[in-house]
C-alpha cells in the first residue's frame, strides 16, 4: 500500500468511532427533531404523527408564555454574566495577591461549583425563606425579616442571579487566576514606573493583557446562564406567577424551563421541540457574535 | 538630573535570603554608573529598590536630596529599562512612548514634540505606528530606549538592556548607550553579568558578589588595582591567574620553586606588614605575563593555544593547574611544549591568603599607589 493511502486509512480508524458517536447522537437527532417540530408529535404510541408545517413556530411567536420568557431570559443572562464575571474577576485578584491562606480561598471559591445545581437550588431556598428572615429578625430590620425574595416576582431574578452566581463565580475564577499569573510581571512594573495607578494599570494592562480569558468567561458564562435549568427548578420552580400582557405567567421560567414544561408537563412535545431548536438558533447567534466580537481584542504577544 | 545615594542598605526576603547586604553607594550627578557581578549577586535587586519595584528592608535610599524609601515609583522621577524590553504589546511604538506622558497629562503637542525628538535620536521614526511584535530584537530595544527618553527622568535604570541581542548588535548599541548617556546629561544606573559592557560603559563601576558591594572605582582602577582575588578574577577576559606562593626574605616571592621580583610598593608594604616566609596569592593577567628571553623563570607546559587575530591565547599548566597567558600571534608553540615565562614585576598583584584582600589597599581600603588617569 502507498503511504499516502495508508494514512488515510489510519486517519479513517481513528476518526470512525468519534464520527459515528456524534452522528448518532447530534446529527441524527437534530434532523429528526427539526422534522418533529413541523408535526403534532405527542409522544403518545399509537396516535398519527401528523404534518402541520410551521404552525408550531407561530404558535411560539403568539403564545404570551413563551415571549415572557424569552424575554426574562435575556434578562437573567444579562445580569448573570456581568454579575459572575465581575465577581469572578474580584477573586481572580483577590486570590493572586501575595495574601496568606489565599490556597484556601481558591479552594474555597471553587467549591459550590462542585455542589450540583438541584442541592444548590434547595440550599438557596432555605436561606432565603429562613435564614435572611432570622437574621432581619435579630437585627431588628423590619425590611430584612421582611425580604421574601423568592416571593416577588420582580426580586426572585436576582435570588436566582445570586445563587448562580455563587455556583459558578469560582469556576470563572479559576480562568481569570490562570490569564492573570500570565500578565507579564515586567509589563505591571514598566507601566507602574510611568505613572500608572492600581485603575491605569488595570485597565491599560491587565484587562489587554487578558482579552483571552474574556473571550472563554463570557462564553462560558452567557452559555449557561441562557441552559440555567436545575437552579431554577429547585430554588423557584419557575414561580413565583406574574401578570404579562394581561396573561399569568411564571416569572421564573426561563427558556429551559419553559420547553422542559411545554414538552413534558404539558405533554406538547412538537411544539416543544420548535422551542428548542428556536433556542438553539438563538443561542448558536449570541455566543458566536459574542466569540467573534472579544476575538477582535485579543493580543498576539 | 540629580545624585542618589544608598545609605546602609539590606534587602531581606520573606524565606530569609539576604540578597543585598549593607550597601553604601554614592552616584554622582550624571555618572555611568554599571553594577557587575554574577548571577544572583544582588545587582538587579539593589536597581530594583532604586526603582521603588522592591522595598528596602532598611537603609535609605536618595534621589536628590530626597529619601524616597517610601515614594512609590511614578513618583521618584526614574525611567526603566528592561531585560526583555517590557513593551506593551497591544500599543504602537508611538503609543508605547506615549503611554508615561499621557498619564502624567502632558499636552498632546509637547508628547509629539517629544516623541518625534526622541525617535529621531534613536533612527526609529519609521517605526512608530507598528506593534512590538512586527519589530526585532535591536528596534524593540531603541524602542524601550526611547520610552524612558521622552520621559525626561532624573535617573535611567537599565536592567541588562543588551543581553538579549546577538553579538554585533550588542557591541552597536553599547557605543550608542555611550553617545546617548553624553548627549542626554543624565544619571545611567546600568546593570550588567558582562565584565566587557562594564569596562566599557561605565564612568565607574561597582563589583558586587553575594550582595555586597565589593569594589567601587573608574574602569581603568578596577582593572589595574582590583581590591580583592574577586574582583581581580571577575574583571578582565581571560581573567587573571592566581598562583600559590610565599614570599621570601629578600622580599621577592617564590612561585613553584621559582623567584620572581616583585614591584617598590609591594616590596614597602610587605616591609610594613613583615610578611616574610608567608604563604600569599600572586595575581598576574595573561598579558603581563610574556616569555623569558633567557634561560631563567618558570618553566610550563602548553595545553591549548587560541589564535584571536592579533592576540594568541596560550593555555598553559604548571603541574595540574591550567593557567593561560597572552602574547602577539607571531609566535606558535606547540602542545605540550615547554616554555619558560617571566612576570611583570610592575604588575604583579599580592592577595593576603586570609581575607583575599590586595596588598595595594590598606586595611582601609585606600590605595597605596598612586593611579594614573
Amino acid at each position: 500500500m502507498k503511504k499516502e493511502t495508508k494514512d488515510k486509512v489510519v486517519f479513517a480508524a481513528f476518526l470512525a468511532p468519534a464520527l459515528f458517536a456524534f452522528v448518532m447522537v447530534v446529527i441524527i437527532p437534530f434532523f429528526m427533531g427539526l422534522y418533529y417540530s413541523m408535526t403534532d408529535w405527542t409522544a403518545v404510541v399509537g396516535r398519527q404523527v401528523n404534518w402541520v408545517g410551521l404552525r408550531n413556530y407561530q404558535n411560539m411567536f403568539n403564545n404570551v408564555a413563551f415571549q415572557y420568557s424569552f424575554f426574562r431570559t435575556f434578562l437573567f443572562s444579562f445580569l448573570s454574566v456581568i454579575s459572575i464575571n465581575l465577581i469572578a474577576l474580584m477573586f481572580a485578584f483577590l486570590v493572586t495577591r501575595e495574601i496568606r491562606l489565599r490556597n484556601l480561598y481558591r479552594a474555597g471559591f471553587f467549591i459550590p461549583n462542585l455542589i450540583g445545581g438541584l442541592v444548590l437550588g434547595y440550599i438557596w431556598q432555605f436561606i432565603f425563606k429562613e435564614v435572611v428572615p432570622a437574621i432581619g429578625g435579630r437585627l431588628g430590620i423590619s425590611l430584612i425579616e421582611n425580604l421574601l425574595l423568592l416571593s416577588d416576582p420582580n426580586l426572585t431574578m436576582f435570588g436566582l442571579v445570586m445563587a448562580f452566581t455563587w455556583q459558578y463565580a469560582g469556576y470563572i475564577m479559576m480562568i481569570y487566576v490562570a490569564a492573570l499569573l500570565n500578565v507579564p510581571q515586567e509589563l505591571l512594573e514598566a507601566s507602574e514606573i510611568d505613572g500608572a495607578n492600581f485603575w491605569q494599570k488595570f485597565r491599560n494592562i491587565t484587562v489587554p493583557m487578558i482579552a483571552q480569558a474574556f473571550t472563554i468567561t463570557s462564553f462560558l458564562t452567557l452559555v449557561n446562564s441562557f441552559k440555567q435549568y436545575d437552579i431554577i427548578v429547585a430554588l423557584t420552580a419557575g414561580g413565583p406567577t406574574a401578570i404579562f400582557r394581561g396573561q399569568v405567567v411564571d416569572s421564573t421560567e426561563l427558556l429551559a424551563v419553559h420547553i422542559y414544561n411545554v414538552a413534558f408537563k404539558y405533554n406538547r412535545m412538537a411544539e416543544g421541540q420548535a422551542r428548542a431548536i428556536v433556542f438553539f438558533l438563538m443561542l448558536s447567534v449570541v455566543s458566536i457574535g459574542q466569540v467573534y466580537f472579544n476575538k477582535k481584542k485579543e493580543i498576539e504577544m | 538630573m540629580a545624585n542618589l545615594s544608598l545609605k546602609g542598605v539590606n534587602k531581606i526576603y520573606p524565606n530569609g535570603f539576604q540578597a543585598v547586604k549593607e550597601v553604601n553607594l554614592e552616584i554622582e550627578d550624571k555618572e555611568f554608573m554599571v553594577f557587575v557581578g554574577p548571577s544572583g549577586c544582588g545587582k538587579t535587586t539593589t536597581l530594583r529598590m532604586i526603582a521603588g519595584l522592591e522595598e528596602a528592608t532598611s537603609g535609605q535610599i536618595h534621589i536628590g536630596d530626597r529619601m524616597v524609601n517610601d515614594v512609590s515609583p511614578k513618583d521618584r522621577n526614574i525611567a526603566m529599562v528592561f531585560q526583555n524590553y517590557a513593551l506593551y504589546p497591544h500599543m504602537s511604538v508611538y503609543d508605547n512612548m506615549a503611554f508615561g506622558l499621557k498619564l502624567s497629562k502632558t499636552p498632546k503637542a509637547e508628547i509629539e514634540e517629544r516623541i518625534q525628538r526622541a525617535a529621531k535620536v534613536l533612527d526609529i521614526t519609521t517605526l512608530l505606528d507598528r506593534k512590538p511584535k512586527q519589530l526585532s530584537g535591536g528596534q524593540r530595544q531603541r524602542v524601550a530606549l526611547g520610552r524612558a527618553i521622552v520621559r525626561k527622568p532624573q535617573v535611567f535604570l537599565m536592567d541588562e538592556p543588551l543581553s538579549n541581542l546577538d553579538a554585533k548588535l550588542r557591541v552597536q548599541m553599547r557605543t550608542e548607550l555611550i553617545k546617548l548617556h553624553n548627549d542626554l546629561e543624565t544619571t545611567f544606573i546600568y546593570v550588567t553579568h558582562d565584565q566587557t559592557e562594564a569596562m566599557t560603559m561605565g564612568t565607574r563601576i561597582c563589583v558586587i558578589n553575594n550582595g555586597e558591594i565589593q569594589q567601587v572605582a573608574e574602569p581603568r582602577t578596577i582593572y589595574k588595582y582590583p581590591i580583592n582575588v574577586f574582583v581581580a578574577g571577575f574583571i578582565g577576559a581571560p581573567q587573571m591567574n592566581f598562583f600559590n606562593g610565599k614570599i621570601k626574605e629578600t622580599a621577592d616571592v617564590i612561585i613553584e620553586g621559582v623567584t620572581m621580583p616583585i614591584n617598590t610598593e609591594l616590596v614597602e608594604r610587605v616591609k610594613k606588614d613583615n610578611r616574610y616566609n608567608q604563604d600569599i596569592i600572586v595575581g598576574i593577567r595573561p598579558e603581563d605575563i610574556y616569555l623569558s628571553k633567557d634561560d631563567q623563570g618558570l618553566e610550563v607546559t602548553v595545553a591549548v593555544t587560541e589564535l584571536l587575530g592579533s592576540d594568541l591565547n596560550i593555555y598553559f599548566k604548571v603541574g595540574d593547574k591550567q593557567y593561560v597567558m597572552k602574547t602577539d600571534s607571531s609566535i606558535t608553540p606547540e602542545f605540550g611544549q615547554k616554555i619558560k615565562v617571566k612576570f611583570d614585576p610592575q604588575k604583579v598583584h599580592l592577595f593576603d591568603v586570609e581575607n583575599e584582600k590586595s596588598l595595594y589597599y590598606d586595611d582601609e581600603e585606600t590605595i597605596n599607589v598612586a593611579v594614573e588617569a
